[in-house]
């Protein structure tokens, strides 16, 4: 497998203008080669457990951070949380929850379900780069990773 | 034995009927001008006179004044025909008591034989008068009572019947005397009777035993019973007295209290409800306002940005600075809503009152507020503070806010004093923060606690004008209250209690 190929950020967004400007901010961090966007809970869910569109997808190939916003049509990103942290084949792959508000009460139950961190919208360069630090991902992501999807 | 007797023997019996007469009665010998010339024992024990007390004194000693003078006279003139007397008197005895004896004087000849002497002989018996109006007594009470109070043999035949009974059941006594008690009782009930007449038989009672009975008129009426056993004089039960009352009444309340009872609390449930409806309403209102609100207002502030980022340099001066306003604004209205949803939070978070040391939470809200403040000229001075109940998140809140307050209005004093303390205030005690900033003007005072109020223009001091809205409500959530002083232009007092 070509490693430039590897997903490195799975983003989970449904509002267009939230996503765009996610989406410049990963750019303008150079980050923004391998990003994989979904745009609803279930999308999210059959990317990582490689079902529905998503069959024929190694699930061992999972995305070094998922950018995760907590509400999402379909499947809520609790749920998505949950299904992720709960399962020993995906609970390690660390999930940065977005909030639209620090003081949101989702952000305890987040983490409580096991988020490693969260970012308050809108995603900013800044922003994204001290949370990413704060789980240790960030040289990882900024540069290749030797052996991409573990 | 009597000296006396044996010398003057009036009725010149043999030993044996002397002593058989001083076991049953008092014994008075008197002389024809009044005198008494001897008494036996038994005298003396009723009248409670020592002998010498009596002997060569007039027996008029005994009289009671109860007699009318007629009596007395009647007495007289038969003594004087030389008959024997024979009546009840009333006597009184040494000690005021009165006591009733059956009278016989014999009119006796004198030792000499020339003349006449009187024996009295006393036999004693209860107040005819005392029993008489202690029954009559009994009768008044038992009459006024307005519990039913009922006599009856044991198979149920009514033999006495008060006012009470009247009242309660419609019936007057000379309708129910002699008529069974089965009358009051409804055709579903008559085994009762049966089972109380059976415990009375056996010697026990019945106490407040709530039942049913009948009015004459037909209609039902509660009573509650207490039944005990009527005993002759050989202690054989004969009959039993029933003491009903009427609860009828408290019946009605009891019910009207219940279904009161039963109302209230079905209201409760209703408005708890509501009331848990209209907060999961609001919950979901702040849900919203916080999701949904902000995604608009991130799209303002975050695509202005990229614009100032990506095209900056081609904008003039003035399009730059409206995109920052754009920015500024967006995020103020962030900062609002924040603001608004923090202070709606307060209504519906729970207090968890637990002991607050004061002086760490004002020391810990310093340091927050990025104490010393380098660069600035402040001095703090802290008194000791108290202990206090309170909820130390909220009250932490309410330190944080007045003293960032003190912290910003004295911007610009060189050096900006800030004031901690308390003192006791009534019950309570009132603490308070005071700063030698620019202080507020007292003509709005009225306005300095409310929700979105400033005293300031926004160019001159930042804020939303929620802090103290907040401090407010922390502190009536407590039970405490909150107040405030100023002299424009030389510092701002605000004090609390909890």
């Amino acid at each position: 497998m070509n490693p430039s190929k590897a997903v490195e950020i799975l983003l989970v967004e449904d509002n267009p203008q939230d996503l765009e400007l996610a989406v410049r901010a990963l750019r303008k961090a150079h980050l923004a080669n391998n990003i994989q966007v979904a745009r609803d809970g279930e999308e999210a869910l059959d990317y990582i457990f490689a079902q529905g569109g998503f069959a024929g997808r190694e699930i061992s190939e999972s995305p070094k951070v998922v950018l995760l916003d907590l509400k999402l049509p379909k499947i809520d990103g609790l749920t998505v949380l949950e299904r992720i942290k709960g399962d020993p084949r995906t609970q390690t792959i660390p999930v940065v929850v977005m909030t639209s508000s620090k003081e949101h009460r989702d952000v305890a139950e987040a983490y409580n379900l096991g988020a490693n961190s969260y970012i308050v919208k809108p995603v900013n360069f800044d922003n994204f780069i001290e949370s990413v630090g704060k789980i240790g991902m960030y040289w990882l992501l900024l540069n290749e990773s030797p052996h991409p999807g573990r | 034995m009597p000296a006396e007797f044996q010398t003057r023997d009036p009725l010149g019996q043999a030993e044996g009927l002397r002593s058989a007469l001083d076991e049953h009665c008092g014994v008075m010998l008197t002389d024809s001008s009044g005198r008494i010339l001897s008494v036996n024992e038994a005298l003396c024990t009723v009248t409670r006179y020592a002998r010498e007390e009596l002997v060569g004194r007039d027996p008029r000693i005994l009289n009671s004044g109860f007699h009318a003078k007629e009596h007395i006279r009647e007495l007289w003139n038969t003594l004087a025909s030389r008959r024997t007397w024979q009546g009840d008197l009333k006597n009184r005895a040494k000690d005021g008591t009165f006591f009733w004896a059956r009278t016989t004087i014999v009119p006796v000849p004198d030792d000499p034989g020339t003349g006449v002497n009187y024996l009295a002989l006393y036999t004693v018996f209860s107040d005819p008068y005392l029993a008489e109006e202690k029954a009559a007594y009994l009768a008044a009470i038992v009459d006024s009572s307005g519990d039913a109070i009922v006599g009856k043999n044991l198979q149920g035949i009514v033999s006495s019947w008060n006012h009470g009974a009247e009242r309660i059941f419609g019936y007057t006594a000379a309708e129910m005397i002699g008529q069974s008690i089965l009358k009051l009782i409804p055709e579903d009930r008559r085994s009762e009777e049966d089972r109380i007449l059976a415990k009375i038989a056996q010697g026990g009672t019945v106490e407040h035993f709530d039942t049913i009975r009948l009015h004459k008129n037909g209609s039902p009426v509660t009573v509650s019973v207490s039944v005990s056993a009527i005993k002759d004089s050989s202690g054989r039960i004969i009959g039993a007295a029933k003491v009903a009352r009427d609860i009828s009444e408290r019946k009605r309340w009891e019910s009207t209290i219940r279904s009161l009872n039963l109302t209230l609390e079905r209201r409760v449930a209703e408005r708890t409800a509501q009331l848990e409806a209209a907060n999961q309403e609001l919950e979901a209102f702040s849900y919203s306002v916080s999701h949904d609100l902000r995604a608009p207002l991130r799209a303002i502030d975050g695509f202005t940005q990229a614009v100032c980022e990506d095209y900056g340099p081609l904008l003039p001066s003035d399009g730059k600075r409206y995109l920052d306003t754009i920015r500024f604004s967006a995020q103020r209205m962030g900062d609002l809503i924040d603001d608004l949803l923090a202070f709606a939070r307060l209504s519906r978070q729970e207090i968890k009152a637990k002991e607050v040391d004061m002086a760490a939470i004002v020391r810990e809200c310093l340091d927050e507020l990025g104490a010393p403040w380098p660069g600035r000229g402040v001095e703090v001075e802290i008194a000791d503070l108290p202990r206090v109940q309170g909820d130390a998140a909220m009250v932490k809140q309410v330190w944080s806010n007045l003293l960032s307050n003190a912290v910003k209005y004295s911007r610009g004093r060189e050096p900006a004093r800030i004031e901690v303390g308390c003192a006791p205030r009534g019950a309570a005690t009132e603490f308070f923060v005071r700063d030698n900033g620019t202080g507020f003007d007292m003509r709005y005072y009225d306005k300095l606690f409310g929700v979105f109020q400033r005293l300031h223009r926004p160019e001159d001091f930042e804020g939303t004008g929620v802090g103290l809205a907040i401090v407010k409500r922390i502190v009536a959530r407590h039970g405490g209250s909150v107040r405030a002083e100023s002299v424009q232009g030389h510092g701002a007092t605000f004090y609390f209690t909890l």
